[in-house]
């Protein structure tokens, strides 16, 4: 410890005390009681202000170059996120108008007619267009209380496939998760504890909403495997569902349309 | 007044002329600020004792900000660099604080 005494003890450099008493044995006249005018100070002190600024302006430059490239990439999040929500509105305004064209295509015969209708169920079931009418929501939820460990707590996208077939061996004609239509090509699927849909992220609460009887529907579906398989999650690791009927919901046209699928011979 | 007027000489100096420290001797620089500042306490401490020196004064602001800017430097080459600044600024921390309370009570004699 007498590293550590002697730091304390004497602070201040020994040189100053041995020139000091260098100049008093040589019988000068010991220094004036204030120097404050001595240039080496002044010039010591100088260097110490360049020092200073220059490591300050140093530290300010660097943490404004990485918070502005930071801002840069959040800009370009956003500009990115507007360009997808243009497209996606461009798109669905073609398909809109798509479908216009064809119903006044199809409306001068009576085979027309009767194509249009067909087509405009078949439409509806495979969540080409948007469909409206009375169902059920079936609102799933992570559990209260989060033990960090183990995610068993959180709503999984097994829970949410549970769940949609279900609701569509309960009778459901139509089904949308947040805003999400289930479409044949539907994926739920959990990438990095994020489950997605239609490869968007979602957040909890998620919201299951089926179009069908709102009675038989809600019955079927506690009755089935559905309700049962989210009674025994809920009961396991606490995550929260409740199952609400509506007299009328809209669900959004699903955007999986077939690119490389072509309706083979034998399709009506 | 005319120390402290040095020192606000070096700080409009560093902001009219903007110098920018070259990349490899950025590590270094804190380091050699903290030895300054242990330098110019012990002057101001000296000059307030009556026991000033110019020499003395000199060479130990130079030899301090060289040397711990050379800890630092042998502790990045042998992996322990982190550990060594923070030897240095310890030690001269501590030197900092005694030498600016003996400073503090002469000035304010508390």
């Amino acid at each position: 410890m007498s590293l550590l005494n002697d730091l304390f003890a004497k602070p201040l450099d020994p040189g100053y005390e041995e020139a000091a008493a260098r100049s008093r044995a040589a019988g000068e006249r010991p220094t004036s009681k204030r120097t404050w005018r001595s240039p080496a100070l002044a010039i010591g002190l100088v260097a110490l202000g360049l020092l200073l600024t220059m490591s300050v302006l140093q530290v300010r430059n660097t943490a404004s170059v990485v918070s502005s490239e930071r801002q840069g990439l959040i800009e370009q999040i956003h500009n990115e996120d507007a360009r997808v929500s243009r497209l996606q509105d461009e798109v669905s305004s073609l398909e809109s108008e798509i479908g216009r064209l064809e119903s006044d295509l199809l409306q001068n015969s009576a085979a027309g007619q009767q194509t249009r209708e067909e087509v405009e169920s078949l439409q509806a079931t495979t969540g080409a267009i948007a469909v409206t009418g009375p169902g059920v929501v079936v609102t799933v939820d992570n559990a209260e209380e989060q033990s960090a460990e183990n995610g068993t707590d959180r709503v999984l996208d097994l829970d949410l496939r549970q769940v949609v077939n279900g609701l569509w061996a309960a009778g459901a004609e139509a089904v949308a998760i947040n805003g999400q239509r289930i479409t044949p090509l539907t994926a739920i699927r959990s990438a990095q504890d994020v489950i997605q849909i239609n490869y968007r992220p979602m957040n909890a609460p998620y919201e299951v909403s089926a179009i069908g009887d709102p009675r038989s529907l809600a019955r079927d579906f506690g009755d089935g495997s559905g309700g049962v398989w989210l009674r025994e999650v809920a009961s396991k690791s606490g995550i929260r569902y409740d199952v609400d009927s509506d007299e009328s919901l809209t669900l959004p046209a699903g955007n999986t349309p077939l690119t490389i699928a072509i309706p083979g011979e034998g399709a009506p | 007044m005319i120390p402290l007027a040095g020192l606000l000489v070096g700080i409009l100096a560093g902001l009219y002329f903007d110098v920018s420290v070259p990349l490899e001797l950025q590590p270094y620089l804190p380091i050699a600020i903290v030895a300054a500042l242990d330098a110019v306490f012990g002057g101001i401490r000296a000059v307030i004792e009556g026991i000033f020196n110019d020499k003395v004064f000199v060479v130990s602001f130079i030899a301090n900000v060289l040397i711990a800017a050379f800890i630092v430097f042998l502790g990045d080459q042998l992996g322990v660099g982190s550990q060594l600044s923070t030897a240095v600024i310890v030690v001269l921390g501590i030197r900092i604080f005694t030498n600016v309370a003996t400073i503090r009570r002469h000035i304010f004699h508390a």
